[in-house]
């Protein structure tokens, strides 16, 4: 019998995605990144919403877990809160993030902890086929509005640390992008947002028409990043031409939650030892408010 | 009724104070309620109000009486009334022993609403206090100089007590309030009643150490002993307490607790918190409950712990939410979409609130699965007395959890492994060698997504199976009364004080009967079924309309024709007398009936 040197666990599975679907950029970039980030599997937790981008965290070593349609977001905050030693890695698509989650997008931006978002938005349901997303242009299956921008949607909150947008089709730049997404989270900097262009070749192949259309920040002269009144005018300004803005749109300096939330002079939530009584002199303490 | 040298020894005294919202009534009552447990007493105390903070017609009532009681008592000794509309509305509370202290301000006391016999004390307080202090809510302090007066409290006892109160308001509010107690102590000078010569006298007992504290707060304290760390919550009434204890008690601790956006974040960031091994806690009610539903079933499938406290008040909709019901049971016992198992367990009392939460957070940790709080809006908010939680009898039992040696002599590691007990080891993220997935997705063992129809099957008989195991040690009910009777009663949360009473009342009036006070009400154990079946007939109590617990119980075979329903939803509580009639009905149509079926053979 030979003695086994690790314990097993599971398997990572074969990505579901279509040949040619933007999400294997992610996948890739994303090992690429953490690998160059130092991230050990067993500190990663991978949180991943309902889509098809949310199967990433069954095809990488991690701890990963399977979110609620919408709630990725606050389920990464919260194992963030509890255990800020961990890399915690959101992942999902515009419909997850964008329609039944937006209003915690809104307050993930707000609150600033360090975690890291990885949206594929690929302007469409991929997983439910086709329909339109929040991100659908007008007239995609009918659709009747304008599709959402949530790079411009952070510009707007004075709390936003990390803006970026990269496009799957250019995996180099994704590639800076994701580690410099890591930094940020990894040096408790707060909520560091990578929006990526990730065409749906089934059900909305926008590949051809988004790299024609794409626009590096980064190459334009002059841009500041950290100027946020400036970004969002320049942003502005290159939507209006009918391109998409892509790079790093913002830097910014905020305190992260975990830094405002947490008692840095106790253990966080999820090192503390369950059963002892090393609190007791508060709960007295407690008990004694209550009496006359 | 008395004479200054025969004045009645206080032991059972019932004190409403009551005029429009934002008058200041839960004030005048919660510091009655501090002085008489500081004299040795116990108290109940019980808040009538609009969900609006000015405005309405709101009352506060407290109870201080020697013994174990908790509810309000049927009778009404003593009624602040701040306006006519108070009187209007508690006249039917009154009887020929009752005292008013009415301030008449705006006219005189309408005496035509008054029982006769009733003795009325009256002043013009809030022009006394507009006139001195320039700010009408002064005239409750005032009041209370004549109030504590009549119920026979020491001078420098109460001024205290409003030392306690006023202090952290400030220098000024405090001064305020001494020199308006000043000026009821002079009125009731004036209306004869001087220190020691009230209508009651209390007995100066050896006070015993008593809490004064709520259900929610208990509750807080229960999962926080427990060594929960993460709570979150979304302001709601009647369960915000719990978030506010908590915000303040947790950090202190190393805990967090977070007012989230609503409350799919709460419980989706409790299950965040839950997944990385730290004990964690919701709570809400109904509508928040409602909302919640979709996560509380991803912890069932998923296998994670979690509490969850669901502090009812009336529904459907947004109802009445202030006033108590309870009316989530089913939603407790039978929410969420697809089947899974969770644990549901309903406190009587604050005392119970605490260590049934310890309980339930150490249940959700070991079966790795929902446990949920029954509480309604009256246990919730209420505040009475107990006896200080006893630390040392908190037994904290970890569930399964893996660390790094462990799994180093493991062959493989798979976070849904069958086991005999159904409860899978747990490894949190950051221990090497315990990778793993969790999903609410059907899975096998290791978490991967899977519709294979056998391990379907076993995955649902795993989970389900869970509670089957968990019965042997959860909380069993408690049995009051005359364990011989054949009449019985069942009910749950606030209605324990009032049953308890309601039995007292009833063997007075010759009947005998005995109460069972379920605190496990799903799974439904067989001590409730067995007491069923040992009773002739069974009367369970409820505040809905529907009979739910009743319900629940005969789902799970108790037999129908031994259960009659007590239902009531006006979003008023039971008084023991008012319950006592209501049986009293209940059993002289029964006795017809008998009579009836008699003649007939």
């Amino acid at each position: 019998m030979t003695t086994q040197p690790h314990t097993k666990t599971f398997t990572p599975s074969r990505p579901i995605w279509c040949a040619g679907c933007g999400d294997f950029a992610v996948k890739g970039v994303l090992e690429k990144a953490l690998e160059n980030a130092g991230v050990a599997p067993h500190n990663l937790m991978l949180l991943a919403g309902i889509g098809c981008s949310g199967t990433i965290q069954n095809n990488i070593k991690c701890y990963g877990y399977h979110a609620l349609h919408g709630r990725v977001l606050p389920t990464a905050i919260g194992a963030k809160l509890a255990n800020p030693d961990l890399t915690v890695v959101a992942a999902g698509g515009d419909g997850d993030g964008y329609a039944i989650g937006a209003g915690h997008l809104v307050h993930t931006f707000k609150g600033n902890p360090s975690i890291t978002y990885v949206v594929m938005n690929n302007n469409t349901y991929g997983l439910t086929k086709g329909q339109a997303s929040p991100t659908s242009p007008v007239g995609f299956h009918d659709n009747p509005e304008e599709g959402m921008d949530s790079i411009m949607l952070g510009l707007s909150l004075p709390t936003t640390t990390f803006l970026a947008r990269g496009f799957s089709g250019n995996p180099e730049q994704l590639e800076k992008l994701m580690g410099a997404a890591l930094e940020h989270t990894q040096a408790g900097k707060g909520f560091a947002f990578l929006e990526v262009l990730s065409p749906c070749v089934t059900y909305y192949d926008t590949h051809r028409e988004w790299r024609a259309r794409v626009y590096n920040v980064e190459e334009d002269e002059g841009y500041d990043p950290t100027n946020r009144a400036q970004a969002f005018a320049r942003n502005m300004e290159i939507k209006n031409e009918g391109r998409i803005p892509i790079g790093r749109i913002f830097k910014g300096e905020h305190p992260s939650l975990e830094s405002l939330v947490l008692n840095h002079k106790e253990l966080p939530p999820a090192q503390q030892k369950i059963g002892s009584l090393i609190h007791r002199e508060h709960y007295d303490k407690f008990i004694s408010s209550y009496l006359g | 009724m008395s004479s200054k040298n025969s004045q009645p020894v206080l032991d059972d005294v019932s004190v409403i104070v009551a005029g429009q919202g934002g008058d200041g009534s839960l004030t005048v009552i919660t510091m009655l309620a501090d002085l008489f447990r500081n004299s040795g007493l116990n108290v109940y105390t019980e808040r009538d109000v609009l969900s609006r903070i000015r405005g309405g017609h709101a009352a506060a009532t407290m109870r201080a009486f020697i013994g174990e009681k908790y509810c309000i008592g049927s009778k009404i000794t003593l009624l602040l009334a701040l306006d006519e509309e108070a009187i209007e509305k508690n006249a039917g509370h009154l009887d020929s022993d009752s005292i008013v202290v009415f301030d008449d301000s705006g006219g005189s006391v309408p005496e035509n609403l008054l029982p006769d016999g009733t003795r009325v004390y009256a002043a013009p307080f809030n022009r006394i206090a507009m006139r001195t202090m320039r700010r009408e809510l002064y005239k409750n302090s005032i009041a209370f100089g004549v109030v504590g007066r009549i119920l026979g409290l020491e001078d420098e006892n109460i001024r205290d007590t409003f030392v306690k109160r006023f202090q952290r308001m400030g220098q000024v509010i405090l001064e305020y309030n001494l020199e308006a107690l000043g000026l009821g102590f002079h009125l009731a000078d004036e209306m004869g009643i001087h220190e020691g010569e009230g209508v009651y006298k209390i007995e100066p007992t050896d006070p015993e150490e008593h809490l004064l504290i709520m259900g929610n707060e208990s509750v807080a304290f229960g999962f926080m002993a427990a060594g929960g760390r993460f709570f979150c919550g979304y302001p709601i009434t009647p369960s915000s307490e719990v978030l506010e204890t908590l915000q303040k008690w947790l950090p202190r601790c190393g805990g967090v607790a977070r007012q989230t956006e609503d409350e799919l974040a709460a419980i989706n960031m409790a299950i965040g918190a839950s997944l990385t091994g730290t004990r964690t806690m919701v709570a809400t009610s109904g509508p928040g409950f409602s909302l919640m539903q979709e996560g509380l079933g991803h912890l069932g499938s998923a296998e994670i712990p979690l509490v969850a406290v669901d502090c009812q008040r009336s529904g459907p909709s947004t109802g009445m939410p202030t006033k108590p019901e309870q009316s989530d049971l089913n939603l407790m016992v039978f929410g969420g979409h697809g089947d899974f198992s969770r644990i549901v367990l309903a406190p009587g009392h604050p005392e119970d609130c605490f260590y049934l939460t310890v309980k339930a957070t150490n249940m959700a940790d070991k079966y790795q699965c929902p446990v949920f709080i029954a509480m309604d809006q009256a246990l919730s908010q209420n505040i009475a007395t107990v006896k200080p939680f006893k630390l040392d009898d908190v037994e904290i039992t970890p569930g399964k959890r893996l660390d790094d040696k462990d799994l180093e002599g493991m062959e493989a590691y798979k976070r849904y492994q069958f086991t005999d007990d159904g409860v899978s080891p747990f490894a949190a993220p950051g221990t090497p060698g315990g990778m793993s997935l969790v999903t609410g997705n059907e899975h096998d063992e290791w978490g991967l997504v899977s519709t294979n129809p056998v391990n379907r099957v076993r995955m649902m008989d795993k989970r389900m199976n869970k509670i089957e195991l968990a019965k042997d040690e959860l909380p069993k009910a408690r049995l009051y009364g005359d364990a011989k009777a054949e009449i019985g009663f069942i009910g749950v949360g606030m209605l324990y004080g009032i049953i308890l009473e309601a039995v007292e009342l009833l063997g007075k009036e010759g009947i005998k009967t005995k109460y069972l006070q379920p605190r496990t009400i799903w799974p439904v154990l067989d001590d409730v079924l067995e007491f069923v079946e040992e009773c002739s007939r069974v009367y369970v109590v409820e505040l809905n309309a529907q009979g739910q617990l009743a319900h629940i119980l005969m789902h799970q075979g108790a037999n129908p024709d031994k259960i009659i329903n007590i239902l009531r939803y006006d979003g008023i509580p039971f008084r023991p007398a008012g319950l006592t009639r209501r049986i009293l009905e209940e059993e002289s149509r029964f006795i017809k009936d008998i009579k009836r079926e008699a003649k007939v053979q």
